[in-house]
């Protein structure tokens, strides 16, 4: 496992150091100078220019860039540009409430495609395999901001049996904390449930027809086991895949999801850092979202050779 | 020349056929009829209501009534004539992106088409767009350009650029290897002639296909981007704008998010049935 992550761990650092590069450049493209923006009218040339060298504007491009990749390796991204407050704990601030979010939809999205997809294999030929090959359609035509919307009216609004919008802590009334969870983390897992179902379904179709199910039939061993058993198993790696590329969409998903359900987390900083030309703020978002994306691709690609013993660590 | 050319230049009266018979099911039809009926109220939006979409009265959150159909929004605005007004919004800005999006990911795919390594390069540039979630898209164009109209617009043609791209590539890499290409190949014709009068008329199937995806896509997209506020400036109105509006009355005035959610639904599952109903008829 150490000489597997030995040579992974190179490549996801160079992505990250390409996107970081790429990141600040096109930041770089914003027309005006956000030293003057900030200065307000009034200002002189001289305090506009004390402005820029107190933000660093001055440096040459490359040593603005290195300075940004030393603020980001000690965690001290400094002061945003407009909203105020340290860029570090306006992320901080979100990111726990959208982590949140995302771990809980992540855990349904496996809760609701596992079922689903058996079923799908299973039932092919029946109605409930036709309704599942409906519903999966459904989920993924209609975009989440129309599914959320159908949801609060339906179980908030009409049947009045979960709060439209808000967050509680969890430490401090789980109880509370989870009806607000449960709706928003449904809508964000709706559609990525949909795609994993249909790449297990897949998986195990595919798996039913090869040779050993075959034998395992013969030798009088049960559907149920044989679908659970062998070829459910063998759909997996793959479905890990497919899961790991739904975790960025997930965490993308959430910021949108955040703004149906009034969930406090990065939605908000979002809007504002883009709305403010807030350029630190949304270039520290950005590399965020890429970290998360490139570090979940590494764990799925351990978690895929450990799942498939075809594959080696070395 | 003339003899060899001939199969490719039939192909589409029979492809046509095809499409036909494929929307003429009753999946195809229900899209179409649901495409066709939010088009039509947006185009006849002018004739449909005499109102401005962007004057405010003195009436804020009204239910439906005679004066306004649908009731009127928080600011006193008549939802109906702002639904009308941001079908219109949206086609425009979809009916525009789309093609254009299209137009670049099929030309980068025939460019990269005739050399490995520009082939491999175009790919990788596809993968890394389609890898990364629309959401840093969407964030990278706004932060620099500020959110509104153009931001919306460049936004959809991108994340087309790769779906179309890729498609277009699988294409050309099957007909490719077909005997047709391998005989016009050897009866002298160009490579340019060869990707361009015989294996491209043949790999527009699944394209026309993709087109229709790529319209709820683009209504996707436009949505998204109103909810996180980096979309189409206020007063104009979009249909994501006002459903996003709508969200905070959804306990208080539930007829607000209507009107808007219905048109969006409408527009994509349509625009989904007609692409499902292509696909099976180019299948057949």
């Amino acid at each position: 496992m150490r000489t597997f992550l030995l040579k992974r761990l190179p490549s996801a650092l160079l992505v990250l150091l390409l996107a970081s590069f790429l990141v600040f450049l096109i930041l770089r493209l914003i027309p005006g100078d956000p030293a003057t923006s900030l200065a307000g009218p009034d200002a002189g040339p001289a305090a506009v220019s004390a402005i820029r060298a107190q933000l660093g504007l001055d440096r040459p491009l490359f040593g603005q860039y290195l300075h940004w990749l030393g603020q980001l390796l000690t965690g001290d991204l400094g002061p945003s540009y407009a909203i105020g407050g340290q860029v570090a704990d306006l992320i901080t601030d979100g990111l726990g409430a959208t982590a949140q979010l995302t771990a809980a939809a992540l855990l349904l999205v496996v809760l609701i495609a596992l079922p689903l997809g058996v079923l799908g294999a299973t039932a092919r030929r029946r109605p409930v395999g036709a309704a599942v090959r409906a519903f999966t359609t459904a989920v993924l035509a209609v975009p989440p901001f129309v599914t959320g919307v159908l949801l609060v009216l339906l179980f908030a609004v009409t049947l009045g049996l979960l709060p439209a919008g808000g967050h509680e802590s969890l430490l401090d009334a789980p109880d509370l904390a989870l009806q607000y969870l449960l709706l928003p983390a449904v809508c964000l897992a709706l559609p990525s449930a949909a795609v994993l179902a249909r790449y297990l379904t897949d998986g195990i179709e595919r798996a039913l027809a090869e040779d050993y199910v075959r034998t395992a039939t013969a030798v009088g061993v049960s559907r149920r086991r044989i679908v659970w058993r062998h070829a459910l198993p063998n759909a997996l790696p793959s479905a890990v895949t497919v899961l790991g590329l739904q975790i960025g969409h997930l965490v993308a998903g959430a910021v949108l999801v955040e703004r149906i359900f009034a969930w406090p987390g990065l939605g908000q900083l979002v809007e504002q850092g883009v709305l403010r030309r807030d350029y630190p703020v949304v270039q520290d978002l950005l590399l965020l979202i890429v970290a998360v994306y490139v570090t979940v691709q590494l764990l799925t690609d351990l978690v895929y050779a450990w799942l498939d013993p075809r594959i080696r660590w070395e | 020349m003339t003899a060899l050319a001939a199969p490719a230049r039939a192909l589409p009266a029979r492809a046509r056929n095809r499409y036909l018979a494929g929307l003429l099911t009753g999946r195809g039809l229900t899209g179409l009829a649901l495409v066709g009926t939010v088009a039509l109220a947006g185009l006849l939006a002018p004739l449909l209501t005499g109102q401005d979409p962007d004057a405010q009265g003195p009436l804020a959150l009204a239910g439906p009534s005679a004066a306004h159909p649908f009731g009127t929004d928080d600011l006193g605005r008549d939802l109906f004539s702002r639904v009308l007004h941001g079908i219109t919004t949206d086609l425009a800005l979809i009916l525009s992106a789309v093609p254009v999006g299209a137009l670049a990911g099929c030309s980068l795919a025939l460019l990269a088409a005739g050399h490995r390594w520009a082939d491999t390069a175009v790919q990788r540039v596809f993968d890394l767009v389609l890898a990364f979630p629309g959401l840093i898209l969407a964030l990278a164009v706004t932060a620099v350009l500020g959110p509104g109209r153009w931001p919306v617009f460049i936004v959809i043609a991108l994340a087309e650029i790769p779906l179309f791209g890729r498609q277009l590539r699988s294409g050309i890499l099957v007909q490719r290897e077909r005997e047709y290409a391998l005989a016009a190949r050897v009866g002298g014709a160009s490579q340019r002639r060869v990707l361009l009068r015989h294996v491209l008329p043949n790999a527009v199937d699944p394209l026309i296909v993709q087109a229709a995806v790529a319209l709820s896509v683009g209504v996707f997209i436009e949505g998204a981007m109103s909810f996180l506020g980096l979309g189409v400036r206020p007063p104009e109105p979009t249909l994501g704008s006002i459903l996003s509006q709508s969200v905070g009355y959804l306990a208080t005035r539930p007829t607000f998010a209507a009107a808007p959610l219905a048109a969006t639904t409408a527009l994509v599952l349509g625009f989904t049935l007609i692409a499902e109903a292509l696909n099976r008829g180019i299948r057949r």
